[in-house]
């Protein structure tokens, strides 16, 4: 009896499971629903800087009007990124955050010690749409708070590979409006002043051999308004100080070509040379090599050397006619050649529960340049890949 | 210009595709031309602020010496 009610089941359902067993299998069906919004990664990083040195633009700790102040400075930097996928959408959120304690970089220090903090913190969204996959489309959005700044900025970009990959060519447009206090080298607050800056670059990424990667990219900048930290001071040849004045308008262009090498000892070396070119009359180049060794499987060893010259612009003086037009004595701004050496130890982690992977480095990093300015720089990070 | 052109052409002439299979010791993060990209914020930062010839590709410059 049993098997005569299966054998009618069967006739009655079977073609209905025939029709359905005909369908072509979707995406779904085989994986599951794909999840709508996950977590991909979360990263921090710490960065410690301790500056010493002198600069003609500052007023703390000034002997004399024709003898630099004083440039010390320490930096507090924690950042924050978390990257997350939705669909064809991948998203970074960034917050990085500064809290500079120093004499100089504050308005109402040029004058007093009344607040020897300063704060600054970003908020970056970028929202990546992977079209296919040889091209990418990003738009990014950011707002940067500081206690005499506010900034906004907006970005939109692509790339797309060719050649299976070997080629990869991307492109990118940037618009960043700051809103600044403007302040005199008294510390005298004189109203609201603008800047705008707007940047393009193009770049193209290419393999060059199954052990070597190359990178050639163009940037240009395009900067309108009070370029200026208003309260930067001048020395003036009557010996008296006096304020900083910039032209209201900046082109700068830059050229970069980077390569990768592996070495056959499970190592790599990376070689990077910069050339800028401005209309102020700043002409600099930049090198710098970086030496790759792994120790394991799971972590490396990084050791870094850079070196960069630049040219002053056509105003850049230590003492300044008052009637000039243009003056600056920001030593930022100077003739100067500045090195960096640098060591930096990671490891990435895969046994850790929970997480693909956990990374871990600690860099230290030693800056100084021919205009006596030292910084050192201590950095670490964590992170995790889900 | 011509020398730009010319780096350009020497790229492009030694280019070979190189397949996927061969392309191990490129996957290695110690071979990625882009940085831990807070690893890229914090030399970004560094050398705009103390650099007036810094900026310019990439992220758009800040101040005019690129001291904000």
């Amino acid at each position: 009896m049993i098997r005569r009610l299966f054998a009618l089941a069967l006739v009655i359902f079977a073609p209905a499971f025939g029709a359905h067993a005909d369908e072509p299998l979707s995406d779904s069906a085989i994986l599951g629903a794909p999840p709508g919004f996950t977590i991909e990664s979360l990263r921090l990083r710490f960065t410690h800087y301790d500056q010493e040195g002198r600069g003609y633009q500052s007023q703390a700790d000034r002997p004399q009007v024709s003898q630099p102040g004083s440039e010390a400075v320490t930096v507090e930097q924690p950042q924050l990124e978390v990257v997350a996928n939705q669909g064809k959408f991948t998203h970074r959120l960034w917050v990085p955050v500064d809290i500079v304690t120093a004499a100089s970089p504050d308005a109402l220090d040029a004058i007093s010690s009344a607040s020897r903090t300063n704060e600054a913190a970003s908020l970056d969204l970028t929202s990546t749409y992977h079209l296919s996959h040889e091209s990418d489309l990003f738009l990014r959005g950011g707002f940067h708070l500081e206690e005499p700044f506010r900034s906004w900025n907006l970005g939109v970009g692509g790339s797309r590979s060719f050649a299976d990959d070997n080629t990869v060519i991307s492109a990118s447009l940037n618009q960043v409006f700051d809103w600044l206090d403007r302040f005199n080298i008294f510390g005298t607050r004189l109203g609201r002043d603008y800047r705008s800056s707007t940047n393009a670059n193009l770049g193209v990424t290419q393999l060059l051999s199954p052990t070597t990667v190359a990178h050639l990219e163009y940037g240009v900048t395009v900067q309108l308004g009070q370029l200026s930290n208003t309260w930067n001071a001048v020395p003036l040849a009557t010996g008296n100080l006096a304020e900083e004045r910039l032209p209201s308008l900046r082109h700068r262009h830059a050229f970069v070509g980077r390569l990768a090498q592996a070495l056959p000892w499970h190592g790599a070396i990376h070689g990077f040379y910069r050339f800028y070119v401005d209309n102020w009359g700043i002409l600099a180049h930049s090198f710098e090599v970086a030496l790759y060794q792994r120790f394991s499987s799971f972590g490396y060893v990084r050791l870094n050397y850079r070196v960069h010259h630049q040219t002053a612009p056509y105003f850049w003086t230590p003492s300044a006619a008052a009637n000039a037009q243009y003056r600056s004595a920001d030593s930022d701004l100077a003739d100067f050649t500045a090195q960096t050496l640098g060591a930096l130890v990671a490891v990435d982690l895969r046994f850790v529960r929970r997480v693909q992977s956990m990374h871990l480095d600690f860099g230290y990093e030693r800056y100084f340049r021919t205009n006596d300015l030292r910084v050192n720089i201590y950095t670490c990070a964590l992170g995790f890949v889900f | 210009m011509k020398r730009l052109l010319v780096v350009i052409f020497l790229v492009a002439s030694g280019c070979a595709i190189v397949p996927q299979n061969r392309r191990g010791q490129l996957a290695d993060p110690i071979m990625s031309l882009e940085q831990d990209s807070l690893e890229a914020h914090k030399r970004a930062k560094f050398y705009s602020t103390r650099e007036g010839a810094a900026g310019g590709d990439g992220e758009p410059a800040g101040g005019g010496c690129g001291c904000q």
